[in-house]
């Protein structure tokens, strides 16, 4: 069996992955802890400010968020062929086709799976959703970190007040958490199944196709 | 007025220097330099007032009593004072044919140059029989006065967004004057009740500059409603301390801890009730222990409740229809979602083991 190594992900996608990845950890511990701080420092004059700290790392996690969906967003537009947008969407003939087979492959029927270098077309939609999510998260983060912005004055009121906001903002984030866990699945099962060193190439790049 | 005072005759006349003292409350409350109160004074003194047409539509009528009720009636009587109240229903004397006489009159009258406070939300279902004054409609009614006003002022949270009556699902179909008129400038000033230094202060800018003052995007003057409620909260330090109140009557309560985790929602509201306070004896809902219910928001029946809880509940589908606390929510659906990825994963250990190892789904190599 000859293995080839294939180029697939840029240094600034794999910059993009693991910022956003970690942002998203720090996100969700200190959005908890934000909806519902599980410590009461019931002494005063500690100078201990646990809520103020938290807010502080969620507020600096939230623009490294920001900086990897603008990475992100210029990767989708200007990337490599496997980073840009039209790659992975089920809008041409062999990428739907490419779509079913996954969701075979993925179903453990006896389908003939596509080789793709680049995201296969189920992940890859569901990564631009993952992108939608993130703006809307986005949006409603900042609207809710600058509410006197005069921004919102011209663009009006699309998130409704700010209560509603951190309703659309808490939900989100369990998208977050059900992808996340849904992604480490599926990234270590097709590590095992598919054998294309699917898990070192967020580290280094390169991805493999074997032929005998 | 205090108790001690009943009994004895009371002089309604607002003094100079309690009027004074109230065109400087408005102008604090406003932003406006301390020079620009003469200004205030000589607006609020001009011969000509303006006469202001007062409706009650769907409503308790506590934004009329929050402002006559006032401990010391200054700024009720102050309004009072400087605007011409032409037709208000819970003060007038007139009753029946005379009170709609005098309506007709005012609008006719000071056609195009009369201020419309309108409070109470407007019932717009079954052609709006809900709210009947006269044996007119509260939608014939505003469809009547509102053209033919200067400006209008929506007072409190029904008259700028439908209110309570508005909160899902809504039977009576209520609606705020925004959403009925178009084509006039109009002041929400939401609340419930709403402050009236917040009212008061809109008046005198109207009667001041001649226009009323910079609002926000929805219809809020941006004197009264351009910060937060947390922003301004004198518990705030206990907030970023992580001083909390765990439950009402708890020993972080009695301290005066901060109120965010038994459902404040000072962090969602903008409105200016810590630095204005109410029934001029410096009280608000924060300062006597309960949290803000966002009572200046739209809709806040809906998106503020439960008001002891952070956030709404979750209508999940496959649990009956039942509500959920959106975490416990979210701790289902992560729990559906394990299970699902656990079957997957047994099914495909079980192929492999039942399948000799051989797993024909495979890449072929």
């Amino acid at each position: 069996m000859r293995y080839e190594q294939h180029y697939a992900w840029s240094i600034l996608l794999r910059l993009f992955h693991w910022s956003f990845a970690l942002s998203i950890v720090a996100l969700v511990v200190t959005g908890f802890y934000i909806h519902h701080p599980w410590t009461n420092t019931l002494l005063e004059g500690d100078s201990s400010f646990p809520v103020g700290t938290m807010r502080y790392i969620h507020f600096v996690a939230g623009f490294v968020f920001t900086g990897s969906l603008l990475a992100r967003l210029y990767l989708l537009i200007f990337g490599n062929k496997q980073e840009r947008v039209w790659d992975f969407l089920p809008v041409t003939p062999r990428n739907i086709r490419n779509l079913l087979c996954t969701l075979g492959f993925y179903l453990y029927c006896p389908v003939k799976h596509e080789i793709k270098l680049g995201h296969n077309v189920l992940a890859g939609t569901f990564y631009l959703i993952t992108f939608v999510m993130a703006l809307l998260q986005l949006v409603s983060g900042f609207y809710m970190l600058y509410p006197e912005s005069m921004a919102w004055q011209k663009w009006g009121l699309m998130l409704g007040p700010q209560q509603q906001a951190r309703y659309i903002h808490f939900l989100i984030m369990w998208y977050f958490i059900l992808f996340a866990f849904i992604h480490v699945y599926i990234v270590v099962w097709n590590d095992i199944k598919s054998k294309e060193g699917l898990i070192s190439s967020i580290f280094n790049g390169t991805k493999y196709t074997h032929s005998s | 007025m205090s108790r001690h005072d009943f009994g004895k005759e009371v002089n309604m006349k607002v003094d100079r220097r309690t009027f004074i003292k109230g065109c400087s409350i408005a102008a604090a409350a406003m932003g406006l330099s301390e020079t620009m109160v003469p200004k205030l004074v000589e607006a609020a003194t001009a011969s000509q007032r303006p006469p202001v047409v007062w409706l009650h539509f769907q409503e308790c009528t506590g934004c009329t009593e929050t402002l006559l009720r006032a401990t010391h009636p200054d700024v009720g009587r102050l309004i009072l004072d400087i605007i011409s109240l032409d037709y208000q229903e819970t003060v007038m004397a007139a009753a029946g044919h005379q009170a709609e006489e005098v309506l007709h009159e005012t609008i006719n009258k000071y056609n195009g140059k009369f201020i419309c406070v309108v409070e109470g939300g407007i019932p717009t279902k079954d052609g709006g029989i809900y709210c009947k004054i006269a044996g007119k409609t509260a939608m014939q009614i505003l469809a009547e006065v509102a053209p033919k006003s200067a400006a209008i002022i929506a007072l409190g949270t029904c008259a700028a967004f439908g209110g309570i009556q508005a909160a899902k699902p809504n039977p009576t179909g209520a609606v705020g004057v925004q959403d009925l008129v178009k084509g006039k400038p109009i002041v929400n000033i939401p609340g419930c009740p709403p402050n009236p230094v917040s009212f008061l202060g809109t008046v005198l800018h109207f009667l001041t500059f001649g226009s009323l003052p910079r609002l926000d995007n929805m219809g809020r003057p941006l004197f009264a409603y351009g910060r937060k409620i947390h922003d301004q909260c004198e518990r705030r330090a206990h907030f970023d301390e992580g001083r909390f109140a765990e439950q009402f009557g708890d020993k972080g309560h009695l301290e005066g801890y901060c109120l965010y985790k038994v459902g404040c929602k000072g962090p969602g509201t903008f409105a200016n009730c810590p630095v204005v306070r109410f029934n001029e004896v410096g009280v608000w809902p924060v300062s006597v222990g309960h949290g803000c219910v966002g009572c200046t928001e739209p809709a806040f029946w809906d998106t503020m409740t439960p008001f002891y809880e952070r956030l709404p509940g979750v209508n999940l589908p496959f649990a009956g229809g039942a509500v959920q606390g959106a975490n416990s929510a979210g701790m289902k659906i992560l729990g559906v979602t394990a299970a699902a990825v656990g079957i997957h994963a047994v099914v495909g250990i079980g192929k492999k083991v039942l399948g000799g190892g051989k797993d024909k789904t495979s890449e072929q190599a």
